[in-house]
């Protein structure tokens, strides 16, 4: 490691730590949410040194893109308008007063847990199996070149099935709380202002484009469809924050079917292939590569179909704070 | 070379650092948003470098994915948040 990629890993290893804390502590929260995106943006920097890109490239789509602008929805949702007189809501908790008993009630076990994880992770003992040749013998032998991808679709397909799964639920769990949909401040945006009408139609193409690509991409390199929804869903979230959409993606039969299909085709896979050679998800030699397309196909779409699902619902404003 | 494109990389890393003042600093929304703007370019910038100095062609697309979804946020921005919180001073 020469020492100028000493210098550079020492900066990121720094302004992580320092981030967060600022992001955490911050008494605005714009602020907190900005500083979110920024440690999104370090943090990709930082698995990009490391030597994991498909990390680097999520954390790239997901924590720099989809879920800053997911918060952004959320604080622009929540009316700051009435609580100016008041006290404000988004004080830092660190300077709220605490009796001691409930300091004690929370640093007590915090501190236990963080000296039994920091006591697990120096006692680990040395692997017995060596995992990453393993995988590469077995990649090498297999019809998926890319190791993540077939960890993620092959040897380890029950644990992605039941994190779509979990995304499906989170989908649920926002339309169950009741939240209004969305309504942006300025309804006639996008034929009232050229810049963002031009903006939408410049990056459209370059979203889909991209996101077939990151799709195609998974079996050989880094991609795959986690990468291939999000740019995909991050089009669908420009299309709804921009007014584009809302009247077309409402919560008909047609959006829950599309939300539900990743899962149902995942788990229609895992039956089929149950029942052709007796193991769930063990899909049946020579047919690997086409089964993994495919669920990787339709899972594209519906966690692209989830993120944008999650636009179209905001926390109500408060009264008198509505557009 | 490959010095070189770490040395640049991380001269950028410094200028993320300088940003990060104007997002301490604001005074309001719009600067901040406008920081984190820069902060995506910059990523784009550093992720192409970095993948010339690890010699790591996936970086490419990690930058492609941030570069176009960086842009997601600040229409975020200027569509949810309203036009008086925008540029209003909050402090």
């Amino acid at each position: 490691m020469s020492f100028a990629g000493l210098v550079l890993d020492g900066l990121l290893a720094l302004s992580l730590p320092v981030l967060a804390w600022r992001a955490l502590s911050a008494r605005d929260l714009y602020r907190a949410v900005i500083l979110f995106i920024t440690f999104g943006v370090i943090l990709a920097l930082a698995w990009a040194r490391l030597g994991a890109p498909d990390i680097a490239l999520a954390e790239a789509a997901i924590g720099a893109g989809i879920t800053g602008a997911l918060l952004l929805n959320t604080v622009g949702g929540l009316s700051r308008k009435n609580d100016k007189d008041d006290e404000r809501p988004d004080e830092p908790t660190d300077r709220v007063g605490r009796p001691w008993r409930t300091r004690l009630a929370v640093t007590v076990p915090v501190t236990i847990l963080a000296g039994g994880l920091a006591w697990a992770v120096l006692s680990f003992p040395a692997p017995v199996v060596d995992m990453p040749s393993l995988v590469g013998e077995a990649v090498a032998e297999g019809e998926v070149s890319h190791p993540v991808t077939a960890v993620l679709l092959d040897y380890r397909s029950y644990d992605t099935f039941l994190e779509i799964g979990v995304l499906l639920l989170a989908a649920l769990c926002v339309w169950s709380l009741g939240l209004s949909a969305v309504r942006s401040t300025a309804p006639e945006a996008v034929s009232g202002s050229p810049v963002l009408a031009g903006f939408v139609r410049l990056l459209a193409p370059a979203m889909v484009v991209s996101g077939v690509y990151l799709l195609w991409a998974g079996t050989s390199q880094p991609g795959g469809a986690f990468q291939a929804g999000a740019v995909l869903g991050a089009l669908g979230v420009v299309m709804v924050l921009t007014g584009l959409l809302v009247p077309s993606l409402g919560r008909g039969g047609v959006v829950r079917a599309g939300l539900a299909l990743g899962f149902a085709v995942f788990l229609l896979v895992g039956v089929v292939s149950m029942l052709a050679t007796g193991g769930f998800l063990a899909y049946p030699e020579g047919f690997e590569y086409g089964l993994i397309l495919a669920i990787e196909f339709f899972l594209t779409f519906s966690i692209a179909l989830t993120l944008t699902a999650l636009f179209t619902t905001v926390p109500p404003r408060e009264k008198g704070g509505g557009a | 070379m490959n010095t070189f494109f770490t040395i640049v990389a991380g001269f950028l890393l410094v200028n993320i650092a300088a940003g990060l003042v104007r997002v301490y600093l604001g005074p309001t929304p719009a600067d901040r948003m406008l920081s984190a703007q820069l902060f995506g370019t910059t990523g784009v910038a550093i992720l192409l470098l970095l993948s010339q100095a690890l010699s790591t062609p996936a970086l490419v697309d990690a930058a492609l994915v941030l570069g176009l979804l960086a842009a997601v946020a600040v229409v975020a921005f200027v569509m949810r948040v309203p036009q008086s919180e925008r540029e209003a001073d909050e402090e």
